[in-house]
C-alpha cells in the first residue's frame, strides 16, 4: 500500500500542481506584505477587519452628547471637575512666552481641566513655535498633574495694518480699528475653541507680569458670571514706583452715556485720552493696597488682562463686538453687552495682578536722557576731582607749610600748657580734621550740589508730564 | 488498526491542502478579532480626532482600553487661513454644519436630511433641544434615528459627526403648539430662547474646521437634495431660501403651497419710522396685523414675477432661520442671535443686522422653495 500511487498523478499534473501552489503562495504573501504596508489601502477597507488594520485599531464614535445644564460653572468648580477653557492671543509675542509658561506651570487649578487655546495672528515672530515647543514639552512633562487638557493653537491672519509697537497701539486716531480688530481676533479664536463641556471661559493676556496662582479659583470663588482682577503696573522709580494700568474697567458714568448720544453710529469711545472726558468711576483708581482684595464692584466696561467669564455668557451670544455696540467695542462692548443680557460683571478693585512694564518711546527717549545727564555728571566730577588734585598739587607747598605751622604751633601749645594736655589736644585734633577735607573739596563741592539739586527739579515737571502721557500707553 | 496510518496521511496532505489551511485560519482569525460591528472607511479614520477632547464637529477615535491610564492630549494645530469658503464647496472638500434647534422630532426632517447630495462625510449636524417632556420625547426618536443611521446605515448615509445638546434654560412657553407659539406677546420672549438657544448652539459645535453654517429648521419637511449646493453657488455671506407650506387648498379642492416664512425682508420708511419711535427694548415684528411696516417680503415675491428663475436674487435686511446658509466666518467674526433688541430686532432678524454691521450683506433666493411641515 505504501508504494501506491494514484492513477491520475502523472509527472505533468505534479508539475502543474507545484507551479499552483507556488502562485497560490506568491500571492498570500504579497497580500500580507500589502496589508502590513498600506493598512488602508481601498481594496481591503471592504474587508477592513480587525486584525490587519493593525497601525489603527479603533472605532469612531460620530455622535457627541452634552446637557449644557451641567456646565452651569459655580462657586467651587475645582471640586465638581468644572472645565475651564483659557484663551490667550498672541501677537509678535515670542519675547513674553517663557514668562507665560511660567505662570501656566504654577496654576493651582487642576490643570487636566483646563483647556488651552491660543490664537496666533501675524506674527513675524518665532512665536508660534515656541509656543508650540513649551507645550510640546507641558504635555510631555513626567509629572501627570503638570499636563493639561485638550490643546489648540490657532493660526489666523487678519492683515493687519497697524503696528503693534507701544507708541502707534496707543495713540488715539488708531484706536478705534485696531480695537475693532482685536474684537475680531478674540471672537475667531473663542468660537473655534469653545466646547459644550466647558464651564467657564478666562481670557488672558500674554504679558502679565505678576498674578497670584490661585487666580482662576479667586475669580470662581465670587461665582459671578464676569469678573476681573484690578490691573497695575510696576514703574521705574523716576515714574512713581506703579501705576494703573487696564483703564476699560469702569462704571458708567451720566457724562459718558450723553457723550455716546451725540456720536455718530460708528464712533467708538475709549478711555484714557483726553478726547473723551468720561469722568468713569475706573477700578484701576479705586486700588487700596491694604483693602479687601474679596471687595467687589459692579462694573460696565471690562479690560481684557484678565477676564474669568461663565461659559454661558458666552454660549448665549456676548461676545466681543467688532464694530461700534452702544458705542463701544472689543472687551468694554463685551462688558456692555453682557450687562444687556442681564449677566453680573464685576470688578475686585483690591485684588491686584501686575501686568508688565514696557517702556514707552518716551521713556525711552527720557531714559536715554538721564543716562546721558548721569554720564555728563560723572564727567564733571570727575573733571573737578581732577581740578582739585590740580589745584592741590599747584599750591601744595601751602599745605604742607601749613601743616608744618601747625605741628609747630602745636609743639609750642604743648610746651606752653603741659597741665591742661588732655583736654586740648583731642579738640585741636576735632579742628584738624574738620579743616583739612574743607579745603581739599572746598573748590568742588559748590558745583556738584548744584548739579545735584539740578537733576531733581529738572526731573520733577518732566515726571509729572510723564504720568499725564502714561495714561495714553496703558492698555485703552 | 496495526497498520501505521500515519505516513500515508502525511503524504496525502499536499502543500495546497495547507496553504488553503493557512488562509482559511487567517480569515477565522480575523472573524474573531474584529468586532462585530462595521465601522468607518479609512479616509473617515484618517480625519478623525484622537482624543475625546476634541472639536466635536469631527468624530473621535473611542479609547481601547478604558482602564488604562489615557495619554494627555495632544498639542492640536489648526490653520484658519487655508479653510477655504467657495462657491464649489464639495471640490474644495469644505465641512459644512447644519444647526437645528429642535422641539419636535419630524420623521419628515430627516428624511430629507439623509436626502442631501452633498458628500455626507463633509457634514456635521448639531442638534439643541430644551429640557422638557417634549423635548425628552424628540431626543429619544432622534436618538433612535441617528443610531439607525450612523451604525446600521449605508456608509454614504453616515454623517462626519453629529452633536446634541440639552439647553441649559428652560423654554418660555409650556406649548410648542402653533397657536400659542405665534401669539404677538408672546413672541419677544419665546425669540429671546429661541435666539439663546441657537448661540449656544452654534458657538460649541463651530469649531476651527467649519466653512458653511446651514441653519435649518426642524421643521423643514422638504427641499432640493442639491439644498447645500445651491445656495453655496451664490457665494454670498448670508443666503435664505424661501419657506414655504404644502397644504390642502378647500377653494380649489387640490394641493396648494403658501408662503410661510415672514422674517426674509427688506426694510422699509415705515418700519423705521416705527422702530425710531420705540423704546429702546422694544421690537419689531413681522407677519401681524396690528403693526403694519410695509416692508418688501420675500415670501411674496415669487408669487409677483411668476417665480420661475431658482436663482434670482435679492438683497435682504432682515432674515430667518429656516433654511439659511451662513460663510462660518461671518458668525466668527462676531454675528449672533441678539437675544435681545439689537435696533429693535431681535434673534434671526437681529443677525442679519448685525451682520451687516460687520460689514457682511443678506441675500435670499425668492424663487428656491424649501417646505414647512404642515399641522
Amino acid at each position: 500500500m505504501a508504494r501506491f500511487q494514484p492513477r491520475g498523478t502523472t509527472p505533468a499534473i505534479r508539475r502543474r500542481r507545484r507551479l499552483l501552489v507556488r502562485i497560490g503562495l506568491a500571492i498570500t504573501v504579497c497580500l500580507l506584505i500589502g496589508l502590513f504596508t498600506w493598512p488602508s489601502a481601498s481594496i481591503f477597507s471592504l474587508y477592513s477587519f480587525g486584525l490587519f488594520s493593525s497601525g489603527d485599531d479603533f472605532q469612531l464614535e460620530t455622535v457627541r452628547y452634552y446637557d449644557l445644564s451641567n456646565v452651569q460653572g459655580t462657586a467651587r468648580g475645582w471640586e465638581r471637575e468644572e472645565r475651564i477653557l483659557l484663551c490667550v492671543p498672541l501677537r509678535d509675542a515670542e519675547p513674553h512666552l517663557s514668562m507665560f509658561f511660567s505662570h501656566l506651570r504654577n496654576f493651582t487649578y487642576p490643570h487636566h481641566l483646563i483647556d488651552l487655546a491660543f490664537l496666533v495672528s501675524d506674527s513675524k515672530d518665532r512665536t508660534l513655535e515656541v509656543l508650540s515647543n513649551n507645550l510640546e514639552m507641558i504635555q510631555a512633562d513626567e509629572d501627570d498633574l503638570q499636563h493639561y487638557g485638550e490643546i489648540s493653537i490657532i493660526e489666523k491672519d487678519f492683515g493687519q495694518k497697524v503696528d503693534q509697537d507701544v507708541e502707534s497701539r496707543h495713540g488715539f486716531a488708531a484706536q478705534a480699528s485696531r480695537r475693532k480688530l482685536m474684537a475680531q481676533a478674540r471672537n475667531w479664536l473663542l468660537s473655534a475653541a469653545l466646547r459644550p463641556y466647558h464651564s467657564w471661559v478666562y481670557w488672558r493676556d500674554v504679558d502679565v507680569e505678576t498674578a497670584p496662582f490661585t487666580i482662576l479659583e479667586d475669580l470662581m470663588r465670587h461665582n459671578k458670571d464676569v469678573i476681573v482682577p484690578n490691573v497695575w503696573r510696576p514703574l521705574p522709580d523716576w515714574l512713581g514706583g506703579e501705576q494703573p494700568y487696564d483703564l476699560n474697567s469702569w462704571q458708567e458714568s451720566e457724562t459718558a452715556l450723553a457723550l455716546a448720544d451725540t456720536l455718530d453710529e460708528d464712533a467708538v469711545i475709549v478711555e484714557g485720552y483726553a478726547e473723551y472726558a468720561t469722568w468713569r468711576p475706573h477700578l484701576a483708581y479705586l486700588r487700596d493696597p491694604y483693602g479687601d482684595p474679596d471687595m467687589e464692584m459692579e462694573i460696565d466696561g471690562v479690560g481684557g488682562v484678565s477676564i474669568l467669564a461663565k461659559a454661558k455668557v458666552f454660549r448665549h451670544g456676548v461676545h466681543f463686538p467688532a464694530f461700534s455696540f452702544e458705542k463701544h467695542a472689543e472687551t468694554e462692548g463685551f462688558g456692555k453687552m453682557a450687562r444687556r443680557m442681564q449677566f453680573s460683571v464685576v470688578g475686585l478693585p483690591h485684588y491686584t495682578i501686575w501686568h508688565m512694564y514696557e517702556p514707552s518711546v518716551d521713556d525711552i527717549k527720557h531714559m536715554e536722557q538721564m543716562e546721558q545727564e548721569k554720564l555728563a555728571r560723572e564727567q564733571e566730577e570727575k573733571e573737578k576731582a581732577e581740578k582739585a588734585k590740580k589745584m592741590k598739587e599747584q599750591f601744595g607747598d601751602t599745605a604742607s607749610q601749613w601743616e608744618k605751622d601747625k605741628s609747630e604751633m602745636h609743639n609750642i601749645a604743648a610746651k606752653e600748657g603741659k597741665k591742661e594736655t588732655v583736654e586740648t589736644t583731642p579738640k585741636n585734633k576735632v579742628a584738624d580734621g574738620q579743616a583739612v577735607p574743607v579745603k581739599a573739596a572746598g573748590a568742588g563741592e559748590p558745583a556738584n550740589g548744584q548739579t545735584k539739586e539740578k537733576a531733581p527739579t529738572k526731573d520733577a515737571p518732566k515726571a509729572a508730564q510723564e504720568k499725564g502721557a502714561k495714561k495714553e500707553d496703558r492698555k485703552i | 488498526m496495526a497498520r501505521p496510518m500515519g505516513p500515508v496521511r502525511l503524504k496525502k496532505t499536499s502543500t495546497l491542502t495547507l496553504a488553503l489551511g493557512a488562509c482559511l485560519c487567517i480569515f477565522i482569525l480575523c472573524f474573531l478579532i474584529s468586532s462585530a460591528t462595521p465601522d468607518f472607511s479609512a479616509s473617515r479614520k484618517a480625519t478623525a480626532a484622537s482624543h475625546p477632547l476634541s472639536p466635536p464637529t469631527s468624530p473621535f477615535r473611542k479609547s481601547s482600553s478604558p482602564g488604562g491610564k489615557s495619554k494627555p492630549p495632544p498639542v492640536a494645530h489648526y490653520n484658519l487661513n487655508n479653510v477655504t469658503i467657495t462657491s464649489n464647496p464639495i471640490e474644495h472638500g469644505e465641512n459644512i454644519l447644519i444647526l437645528t434647534p429642535m422641539a419636535r422630532f419630524y420623521q419628515g426632517y430627516w428624511d430629507n436630511l439623509l436626502k442631501l447630495s452633498y458628500p455626507h462625510e463633509l457634514i456635521t449636524l448639531g442638534f439643541i433641544l430644551p429640557k422638557n417632556k417634549e423635548g425628552n420625547a424628540a431626543t429619544t426618536e432622534l436618538q433612535k434615528q441617528i443610531a439607525r443611521t450612523q451604525k446600521s446605515g449605508p456608509e454614504k448615509d453616515r454623517f462626519k459627526s453629529i452633536i446634541i445638546l440639552r439647553q441649559d434654560f428652560d423654554p418660555p412657553l409650556p406649548s410648542q403648539d402653533e397657536g400659542e407659539r405665534h401669539k404677538m406677546q408672546n413672541q419677544k420672549a419665546r425669540r429671546s430662547a429661541m435666539a439663546k438657544a441657537r448661540n449656544s448652539l452654534l458657538f460649541t459645535t463651530l469649531g476651527p474646521s467649519t466653512s458653511w453654517v446651514l441653519w435649518l429648521d426642524a421643521d423643514i419637511i422638504e427641499s432640493p437634495p442639491t439644498l447645500i449646493q445651491d445656495l453655496a453657488l451664490h457665494d454670498k455671506p448670508l443666503i435664505a431660501a424661501n419657506c414655504f407650506q404644502r397644504y390642502f387648498n378647500t377653494e380649489k379642492k387640490k394641493m396648494d403651497e403658501r408662503p410661510y416664512d415672514f422674517n426674509n425682508w427688506q426694510d422699509s420708511p415705515t418700519a423705521q419710522e416705527l422702530a425710531s419711535k420705540m423704546g429702546p427694548d422694544d421690537i419689531l415684528l413681522e407677519g401681524y396685523a396690528d403693526m403694519a411696516t410695509y416692508r418688501a417680503l420675500m415670501a411674496y415675491m415669487p408669487t409677483i414675477d411668476g417665480g420661475t428663475d431658482i436663482h434670482q436674487e435679492v438683497p435682504l435686511d432682515g432674515v430667518g432661520g429656516t433654511a439659511l446658509l451662513v460663510k462660518a466666518d461671518v458668525h466668527r467674526d462676531g454675528a449672533m442671535f441678539p437675544a435681545f433688541p439689537f435696533y429693535h430686532l431681535i434673534e434671526t432678524e437681529g443677525f442679519a443686522k448685525m451682520a451687516k454691521r460687520l460689514g457682511w450683506q443678506a441675500s435670499g433666493l425668492p424663487n428656491y422653495k424649501v417646505y414647512h411641515y404642515n399641522e
